[in-house]
């Protein structure tokens, strides 16, 4: 099983995201040459290592966050999970 | 008023109620919820005064900070009209009745959070999920908010779904339930 660290909810199972793939910023679609364009859109680096990518917490807090994940080893590094991310009745 | 109507659960009138209450499963679908959307640091955040992830009760009403800067408020119609009627709309605030828009239901018992763990991937221990705490993970499949409510220091939790699931995950909840000797019990 592929523990996830959301940022919101801390690590949960991977079938509660979606997965969104490498983050890669988006090119200016007013300048970009549809070579850029296309590249954009299709092609991926993939590589097998440290790997910037989008998760979408689906069944939790339901946004997206972008985290780096080794490949290789399924090793997540620098996420940010908040110590007081559960809290308690006030 | 005489004539009120009484509330009528559609989803536990199949089961008959009555034997061991130590476990129980209820429907609170009656009750009024108001989702709140604000910006963290808005006057209505501060007002609901609490964060993602954690609860309170205030003047009747059950504020949940169920997702970032989005609360839900839980209660009677009357406590839950005056909170939203007295809400700082400074900035952008959103509020939406969700009444009957989500159903709610209630699960109450030592043993509950060993029937929520048949179905549900959260860990219910009491240092990850406190009393209050608030989440929202799937249940049976059924994408839920789930929120620590300990009722006299027993263990209970809230569970709210879209309306149209609410037979099937009572039906789910109390499938797990069965080996707890887990009671449905009428509105
Ligand atoms: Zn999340």
């Amino acid at each position: 099983m592929l523990l996830v660290p959301c940022p919101n909810c801390g690590p949960r199972n991977a079938s509660d995201f979606a997965y969104g793939g490498e983050s890669h910023v988006r090119p200016n679609p007013n300048q970009a040459t549809p070579e850029e364009w296309r590249s954009y859109l299709y092609m991926e680096d993939n590589p097998a290592g440290w790997l910037k990518e989008t998760w979408y917490c689906r069944s939790g807090c339901r946004r997206f966050f972008t985290v780096e994940r080794n490949t290789a080893t399924n090793e997540f590094r620098e996420h940010p999970i908040p110590g007081t991310k559960l809290g308690g009745k006030a | 008023m005489a004539n009120a109507l009484e509330f009528e659960s559609p989803i536990t009138k199949r089961y008959p109620s009555g034997g061991s209450r130590d476990l129980a499963l209820s429907d609170e679908s009656s009750q009024t919820k108001t989702l709140v959307r604000a910006a963290d640091d808005s006057a209505a955040a501060s007002q609901l005064g609490v964060a993602f992830g954690g609860s309170r009760h205030q003047a009747g009403v059950h504020i949940i900070g169920q997702r970032p800067t989005e609360w839900l408020l839980v209660g009677d119609e009357s406590a839950a009209a005056a909170m939203v009627v007295g809400l700082d709309r400074t900035g952008h605030v959103s509020v939406i009745d969700h009444t009957h828009a989500r159903a709610l239901l209630r699960l109450t018992g030592e043993r509950s959070a060993d029937v929520l763990s048949k179905i549900c991937n959260v860990d219910f221990g009491d240092h990850m999920t406190p009393d209050g705490s608030a989440l929202s993970a799937s249940v049976a499949k059924v994408g839920c908010d789930i929120t620590r409510d300990d009722a006299s220091g027993i263990r209970s939790y809230r569970i709210a779904c879209d309306r149209s699931f609410a037979q099937y995950l009572f039906d789910a909840i109390l499938d797990a339930g069965r080996e707890f000797s887990l009671t449905a019990v009428g509105a």
